[in-house]
């Protein structure tokens, strides 16, 4: 019989995890939704389309302190206790599983893995999972009233073993997938984008140069992408110059300096080839190092990019103008 | 070392750096991550001989944040360091062979080390030569070492801007390969400098005979993480840190980025 869990006892759950962890999950803030630290179990959003930013900022922090150095004397970063992730869709557990494997391919980033260790991740689905993405545990939401449990790890398995769960047969279904979007299917073919992109290098270069116009590079693309995991090293000092700490920011290879070296050099000195370094990193370089697009068609991106530019469009309109020119390979 | 470059000399208090079977503490050609806290980090070659396991010495010129703040720091101040990373020079290949390495400015760095190493197995390796050039006399770095040197390899020096007293050639570095008797076949070349260079030293190395497979360039990016992750050093499909920063010559010669 399936464990589930009644939607009443959602926020008893939240309750009960409050008391030993740390619980981040989403809910509204300024018209916007976003990740944040639970104080109300009942705010918490368990249908939402996505969040403002994806949940890597948990693992991979806007910014964070590596070393602290106090009058001389050095200290690694040390983590807080352990936390929870609640209410993670199935394309955010889905990036997240993709961030691990490129977080541990070696040398496997370490303050990373320290982070994902302390962390049992928890998703929400609306709709059938179908394969379960990945994290510890997903609430499936089988009725209007009852979640049905899928736990993926000893972590997951040790939530839904609470008391808030019930061992219940349920005669009604998870709601089949929606239509799922144009990028989705794209996605399907990561070869295929691999080669479009690096054919439109050269073959294509209208459309670059149209978007280098275009971007603004101001980098929100690649913070709002559970994906992008471009980083900085940098130092901070306290004002009385007793602490200093080495930082690990979020960067953006869109961002005018991304790619510069000292005396001046700028290898992507455009905003053309930064914005193509972006897609070259995420459909051809990725394909290369991982055997599949950086892209879990999550729309952040377009969502709010403030040009306005929507990747499903350049995606479809390279890898048309590639069939087109090349149509002795059979698609 | 010139007016805008400075030697500094890295030793650990109290241990010694670890050295491989071989006796290395870092291959020639591999890079660090070396700074200082509250000022940041920033990659260098290392320049000292790799057996060497008291010190490493990097060449920093003074060209950004982290640089000029290490050009104040006096003896005996403390800097970080990590490392070594990426792939050096492949020494087991270049064995058994006559040596040309070509390089320009402060792109020695690396080929110094490597002239460190060739020198002290110096009956491995067949003619060896060292081409270097820079703008004036005063950009060459490590002149004191080159009476050294030129015991055991062929040091041949040009510059762009001589001064009154050079006695050395005067133009651009690859024209100094008609100076050189080498057996194309069996002759690896070592390459640290700016792209116009390598791009100029290719049409004379392929006449010359040397194969792409034999050419080793070390490339420039401003590594940040060291690991393959961050993003900063790709070239292509290529990550300078950890498939470089010395690649075959084919492996980038035509990367855009």
């Amino acid at each position: 019989m399936p464990r589930v869990i009644s939607k009443n006892h959602i926020p008893n759950l939240l309750i009960h995890l409050k008391k030993s962890h740390d619980v981040f999950a989403p809910m509204e803030k300024e018209g916007e939704v976003v990740f944040g630290n639970v104080e109300d179990p009942t705010k918490v959003l368990l249908n939402y389309k996505t969040t403002l930013l994806p949940p890597k900022i948990y693992f991979l922090p806007p910014e964070e302190e590596l070393f602290k150095v106090t009058n001389g004397r050095v200290q690694e970063e040390q983590l807080n206790n352990k936390f929870v992730v609640f209410g993670l869709s199935r394309k955010d557990l889905e990036a997240i599983v993709y961030l691990d494997q490129i977080m541990n391919k070696k040398p496997a980033d370490t303050f990373y893995l320290n982070r994902r260790r302390a962390v049992t991740l928890i998703g929400v689905s609306e709709e059938e999972v179908g394969v379960p993405p990945g994290g510890d545990l997903i609430l499936e939401k089988i009725s209007d009233r009852y979640y049905r449990t899928l736990a993926l790890t000893k972590k997951g398995k040790k939530i839904a073993d609470l008391e808030f769960f019930e061992e219940k047969e349920i005669n009604h279904k998870a709601k089949s997938h929606e239509a799922t979007s144009k990028l989705d299917q794209i996605l399907l073919d990561s070869e295929l984008i691999a080669r479009a992109i690096e054919w439109s290098r050269e073959n294509y270069r209208q459309i670059w140069e149209h978007l280098g116009r275009v971007c603004l590079g101001c980098g929100i693309c690649t913070y709002v992408c559970p994906l992008c995991y471009c980083t900085s090293t940098e130092d901070k000092t306290s004002f009385d110059q007793t602490v200093c700490s080495r930082c690990r920011k979020w960067d953006a290879c869109t961002l005018p300096g991304f790619a510069k070296i000292a005396g001046g050099h700028n290898f992507r000195p455009t905003q053309a080839a930064r914005y193509f370094n972006w897609f070259y990193h995420k459909f051809v370089r990725a394909y290369k190092e991982f055997g599949r697009a950086q892209c879990v068609a999550c729309h952040r991106c377009q969502r709010y990019c403030p040009a306005g530019i929507d990747i499903e469009k350049v995606l479809e309109e390279i890898i048309n103008a590639f069939q087109k020119a090349e149509p002795e390979r059979k698609f | 070392m010139s007016a805008n470059v400075k030697l500094f000399s890295l030793a650990p208090v109290g241990w010694k750096f670890p050295a491989d079977r071989d006796g290395l503490i870092f291959t020639p050609g591999q890079f660090f991550l070396v700074g200082r806290w509250g000022v940041g980090e920033a990659p260098f070659g290392g320049a000292s001989s790799p057996f060497e396991k008291g010190s490493i010495e990097i060449g920093v010129r003074k060209a950004g944040n982290v640089t000029a703040a290490l050009h104040q720091l006096a003896r005996g101040d403390e800097m970080t360091i990590r490392g070594p990373y990426g792939n050096g020079y492949p020494l087991d290949f270049f064995k058994g062979k006559d040596v040309v390495m070509v390089t320009g400015g402060c792109g020695i760095p690396p080929i110094a080390t490597l002239i460190e190493y060739i020198i002290a197995r110096r009956e491995l390796f067949g003619r060896v030569y060292l081409l270097y050039g820079a703008l004036t006399p005063d950009d060459l770095l490590f002149e004191e070492r080159y009476k050294h040197w030129e015991k055991h390899i062929k040091v041949i020096l040009t510059v762009d801007k001589p001064t009154p007293d050079w006695k050395g050639h005067i133009g651009l570095v690859s024209e100094l390969t008609r100076e050189i008797k080498i057996d194309p076949v069996n002759t690896a070349t070592a390459m640290c400098g700016p792209g116009p260079m390598a791009a100029a030293l290719e049409n004379i190395l392929r006449p010359l005979g040397i194969a792409d497979r034999r050419i080793f360039v070390s490339e420039e990016r401003k590594m940040s993480c060291g690991i393959g992750k961050c993003q900063h050093c790709t070239t292509g499909d290529k990550y300078v840190c950890t498939d470089g920063p010395v690649f075959y010559y084919d492996q980038v010669q035509s990367n855009w980025d």
